[in-house]
């Protein structure tokens, strides 16, 4: 009974966050523009650098794609943490802690709203990728895995955007603290392989960064389909990155909803 | 005090509440109150007095630093979940989705009450007929006026009947005819449906127009807890105010007027004094600031303002003053 009531709460305060969403597209339309964007331009413009063969013949569409995704995914993330400093900064919030909802559901809403947005956006994002001639040896499982690792990576930074908005209660924090996104997203191997990384400083900021085993199986799973070794590296930066994140903040609702 | 032991028979009851933050230690001192079911409560204070500390300690949104309270014997500390269940909370601090229409956060409000979908849209009828939200209950609330959102607001507060109703300055910032039109759906509610009712209000207008009874707040600590007309019987005096053209002619004036009243006193640059009849008292002042030969350059007879209530009552002047000039 305490479930299902958990679940039926959880959902009608998703339907509102994802109904108020659809009303101010333009906090999420960017960061798709902003993905679709990498995907063209990094595609028409290195595309011919595919051959080379440390890509061991992964089509450069491929292998850009992936950064498409995390980038789309890491928006959407931040799109959760801005929904919730929303409803801080317009004291909505208060008026849910007013009500008998469960806590974890009303920290949760927001993240599972910015989750839904995301999956959308990584099929739109998928679908033009096909159209632009992106193969699918894997089959559309390998589609789906995709999916559901943007999903994850981005549900490691829902949980850190939405730890800052609870701590911090201000947009512009939360906003600010989305920047940690630029260097995951680019001390990585981004745009070729390790192999072709001069530097030897990036080559090893690419190793400790969680995000190249997000990328690397993702390129598994685009160019060849299920390959365990770099999908279970995936998953394992995945589930790290969101164990870490959810308890910071779960701590940080803990804090805030129990003295504000 | 052994029949306030129980907390079950009253709607709201909050033992030696205090609060400390650490920029104000002394938010709240020790306050306590007994509120019976279906009475209309007022918190009456100026701004900084601790009655929004109060209320968001009653209502579950704050932890105090010591002390208890229950709503209809349910601990707001140990059964937070059964407290908000019975509570309606109207408070200036919360705001509601701009995004949203007024139905959709009626309707939003009552489910996450537990009210299924058909029950849900019940309420939100009968609520939009009961506060007059016909006109704009389906535009986006970010177009309304104060006074709609003020109506919205009180709507969300009784989705859930709730057994207690808290209101947090209800008609502040509002126009004298808002006000009275929502102390007139206020009285509505306590009528229709036996809600209790606790309020905070900086208006002796509003608490004498409203409330059955009435505490006075001050600087953290009760000052006075009396039905209204109890209260204005303790404060019904007029003031007056004399101020001397000539400013070291002050201690001669208020010897004048210590001989009238004992309590006179010089504060910011004027004489000022209670007394029972204001108008014979100033003539009488009048004449004899006269022969003593002490021109004046103001004179002021009025009805006690809330400032002058605290003056009253604790022979201290009220926390606005305290901060002001050091005089």
């Amino acid at each position: 009974m305490r479930v299902l009531q958990f679940v039926q709460e959880l959902w009608l305060l998703t339907a509102r966050s994802l109904k108020v969403a659809v009303r101010e597209p333009w906090a999420v339309l960017p960061n798709v523009v902003i993905s679709l964007f990498f995907l063209f331009v990094y595609d028409a413009g290195l595309g011919a650098i595919g051959q080379l063969h440390a890509f061991a013949g992964v089509p450069y569409l491929a292998f850009i794609l992936p950064v498409a995704l995390v980038s789309g995914s890491v928006g959407g993330a931040g799109a959760a943490g801005q929904a919730l400093v929303r409803d801080l900064e317009s004291r909505y919030f208060t008026k849910l802690r007013l009500t008998p909802v469960s806590r974890t559901a009303l920290v949760m809403a927001p993240m599972v709203s910015g989750m839904i947005q995301l999956v959308a956006q990584t099929i739109l994002i998928l679908l033009v990728a096909l159209w632009l001639g992106l193969k699918l040896p894997g089959g559309p499982l390998a589609a789906v895995a995709v999916v559901l690792l943007a999903a994850g990576w981005g549900l490691g930074f829902a949980g850190y955007a939405v730890a800052i908005a609870l701590r911090s209660q201000s947009g512009r924090t939360a906003q600010a603290a989305t920047f940690v996104f630029f260097p995951l997203l680019f001390l990585s191997d981004t745009f070729v392989p390790l192999a072709l990384i001069r530097a030897g400083w990036l080559r090893i900021a690419a190793e400790v960064n969680p995000t190249t085993y997000v990328f690397d199986a993702m390129r598994a799973l685009l160019a060849h389909g299920f390959e365990t070794g770099p999908l279970l590296r995936g998953l394992a930066a995945i589930l790290a990155l969101a164990f870490l994140t959810l308890g910071l903040a779960v701590h940080a609702a803990q804090r805030s909803l129990r003295e504000a | 005090m052994a029949h306030l032991d129980t907390s079950e028979g009253f709607a709201v009851m909050a033992a030696g509440l205090r609060k400390r933050y650490a920029s104000d230690p002394e938010a709240l001192r020790g306050v306590d109150f007994a509120v019976r079911p279906g009475e209309i409560y007022g918190l009456l204070g100026p701004n900084g007095a601790g009655k929004s500390t109060a209320l968001q300690i009653l209502t579950t949104l704050l932890l105090p630093s010591a002390g208890s309270a229950q709503i209809f014997g349910e601990d707001v500390l140990a059964a937070q979940r059964a407290v908000r269940r019975i509570i309606g909370v109207v408070l200036q601090e919360t705001g509601v989705d701009p995004l949203l229409t007024g139905w959709e956060a009626l309707e939003l409000q009552a489910r996450l009450f537990g009210a299924s979908r058909t029950a849900a849209r019940r309420r939100v009828h009968e609520l939009v007929e009961l506060l007059s939200l016909q006109d704009f209950a389906r535009r986006r609330i970010a177009g309304y006026s104060g006074g709609m959102r003020r109506r919205l607001d009180l709507a969300l507060g009784l989705v859930h009947a709730p057994r207690v109703l808290f209101l947090d300055e209800p008609t502040t910032g509002l126009d004298p005819l808002s006000r009275r039109s929502l102390w007139d759906l206020v009285r509505r509610v306590r009528r229709e449906s036996a809600t209790t009712i606790f309020l905070t209000t900086q208006y002796l207008e509003e608490a004498d127009s409203l409330c059955d009874r009435v505490a006075i707040l001050q600087a953290g600590v009760l000052v006075a807890e009396d039905s209204p007309s109890g209260l204005k019987r303790r404060m019904r005096r007029d003031l007056i105010e004399l101020e001397p053209q000539d400013p070291r002619l002050a201690d001669r004036l208020l010897a004048i007027a210590r001989q009238r009243q004992p309590e006179a006193m010089w504060d910011r640059q004027v004489v000022r004094l209670a007394v029972a009849d204001g108008a014979a008292a100033a003539e009488d002042l009048l004449a004899a600031a006269r022969e003593a030969g002490i021109r004046l350059s103001g004179l002021r007879v009025a009805p006690p303002s809330l400032d002058d209530v605290f003056l009253e009552l604790t022979g201290a002047p009220g926390p606005d003053r305290l901060a002001g000039s050091g005089s």
